[in-house]
């Protein structure tokens, strides 16, 4: 069953648009939506969440439309914005005491498990808590309201390293019993190294590529040789930089000759975004 | 519905709008004032102070991720509101009545606090309700604006009013002297007053909530 079904949205905007943005996430996985700052990542995902009104296309969850059955989905869906703050001069049992009345499925019990295991203490106001654990917050009550999908933007920024894998840690807890499915926005690449199955990246409001991540990964190869041998494979390359030794430059494996002599490395998810950037840039 | 008024009272409306009534109420003590500005520090604190709180603690996205639905959001907006302003008007009617009793030899040169009064009243928050509630839901943001135009509106009303009250001799008899001696006069004005007060505030609502869906959050 699919946690998530976009199909072909587009929203246009003065100066940016996306366009026929279509992915599929599989229940109990994790997927990493990448993509460059202002790539369209918030905007997919504010769509996803019915905050926009789209052009065309369609956002089903759990099967269901959200247009259409909003309020039903709300109750199985998490959310977490990484930069956005709210009510932060109110305590956690207040907030707490305010949110869970909303929910049918709400359990007290699962929740405080999870105070317990966030070490967050109920008394504390939102402003104390640090990044990490405003997110681990939001973890808590999405799960204690039984929510059945899990839409992160961006909720590992601004953490150090040991948050961060402390978070992914859990994300990958979460899903191991097949019945939550998260979605997370990052640019910090590595992230997804660690711990998404599939990978979804966006360059300029349309998708990339979505697919399994080993198969992201495998479809691009890192090409690096000298700058004579450029001129055999420019054509293919998706961008390219050159240096005193030559050129490293990104190409998709389909297109790449195993048989020339130029190097070929698999790429990180970082490089394969660096490259991606460089092509939009070319375009300018 | 319910839970969403719950919501707004427990972490929305800071307890200080609540104490605001009695604070400003208290000025119906100052002898023969201009009491429309009693209720006027309504529109000129505690509304503004209470938007500017919503849009630092990213209220609309907050209200927004919760199972419910934009019309129940607009409506619990509405009523706390129209519950705030309840406890401006009726604070300070008892306030007016203690303080009618108080000063029984000055003379009231700007309306004094009867029904007939408080019914101009409601027609004032009524005038603001229908022009903030329906401008602000434009962009459920932007509340400066709103805030200008509607307490722009009232005061103008309020002034009209007042300067009605003393130059038109008809208006006079009705708002000053023996005319305040008319319960039934009194009383019809004041009912007139809530029902416009209950008209202007319910076309408020229902412009909001038809333009409200068209915000992107």
């Amino acid at each position: 069953m699919l946690a998530l079904d976009i199909r072909n949205l587009n929203k246009a905007y003065p100066n940016f648009q996306l366009q026929n943005v279509s992915f599929q996430l599989e229940k109990g996985y994790i997927m990493g939506f990448i993509g460059a700052n202002g790539a369209g990542k918030t905007t997919t995902i504010k769509s996803i969440l019915n905050m926009l009104h789209i052009d065309s296309g369609e956002v089903l969850i759990l099967g269901k439309n959200i247009a259409e059955h909003e309020i039903e989905l709300k109750q199985e869906i998490g959310y977490a914005f990484g930069d956005i703050d709210f009510y932060t001069r109110s305590k956690i049992k207040t907030l707490t005491d305010v949110i869970k009345k909303f929910y049918k499925n709400w359990n007290d019990e699962t929740y405080y498990n999870y105070l317990r295991r966030f070490k967050l203490d109920e008394n504390k106001k939102i402003a104390e808590l640090s990044t990490g654990m405003k997110v681990k917050y939001n973890l808590a009550l999405a799960l204690s309201h039984g929510a059945k999908l899990l839409v992160l933007d961006e909720p590992t920024s601004g953490l150090d390293p040991v948050a961060r894998d402390n978070l992914l840690e859990i994300f990958q807890e979460l899903v191991v019993d097949g019945e939550v499915s998260i979605l997370f926005s990052t640019h910090i690449t590595s992230d997804l190294e660690k711990c998404a199955d599939y990978i979804t990246f966006i360059v300029n409001g349309q998708i990339v590529k979505s697919s399994e991540k080993e198969e992201f990964i495998e479809s691009y190869r890192l090409l690096n040789g000298k700058e004579s041998q450029l001129e055999q494979v420019k054509d293919q390359l998706i961008s390219y930089k050159k240096n005193s030794f030559g050129f490293t430059g990104l190409i998709h494996s389909k297109d790449f000759d195993p048989s020339s002599e130029i190097n070929a490395a698999i790429p990180s998810l970082e490089e394969i975004m660096i490259y991606f950037s460089k092509k939009e840039d070319s375009y300018v | 519905m319910y839970n969403l008024l719950i919501k707004e009272f427990k972490i929305g409306v800071l307890p200080t709008f609540l104490i605001m009534p009695v604070l400003t109420g208290a000025l119906m003590f100052v002898p023969g004032w201009i009491y429309f500005i009693v209720l006027l520090y309504f529109c000129w604190i505690t509304i503004p102070n209470m938007f500017a709180g919503f849009r630092s603690q990213n209220d609309l996205m907050f209200t927004f991720m919760l199972p419910v639905t934009k019309k129940d959001i607009v409506k619990a907006k509405v009523y706390v509101i129209v519950i705030l302003e309840l406890m401006h008007i009726v604070i300070a009617m008892i306030f007016g009545m203690i303080s009618n009793g108080l000063y029984s030899n000055i003379t009231y040169y700007f309306f004094e606090p009867h029904m007939g009064f408080w019914g101009l009243c409601f027609v004032m928050f009524g005038i603001f309700n229908i022009i903030f509630i329906a401008k602000f839901y434009k962009t459920a943001y932007k509340y400066g604006e709103a805030i200008f135009v509607a307490v722009g509106a009232a005061m103008l009303f309020a002034g009209v009013a007042q300067w009605l009250g003393i130059q038109s001799p008809f208006l006079h008899d009705i708002f000053y002297g023996d005319g305040l001696d008319n319960m039934a006069l009194q009383a019809s004005i004041l009912i007139v007053g809530i029902a416009i007060f209950i008209a202007f505030t319910m076309i408020a609502y229902r412009v909001a909530i038809k333009r409200f869906p068209k915000v992107e959050i």
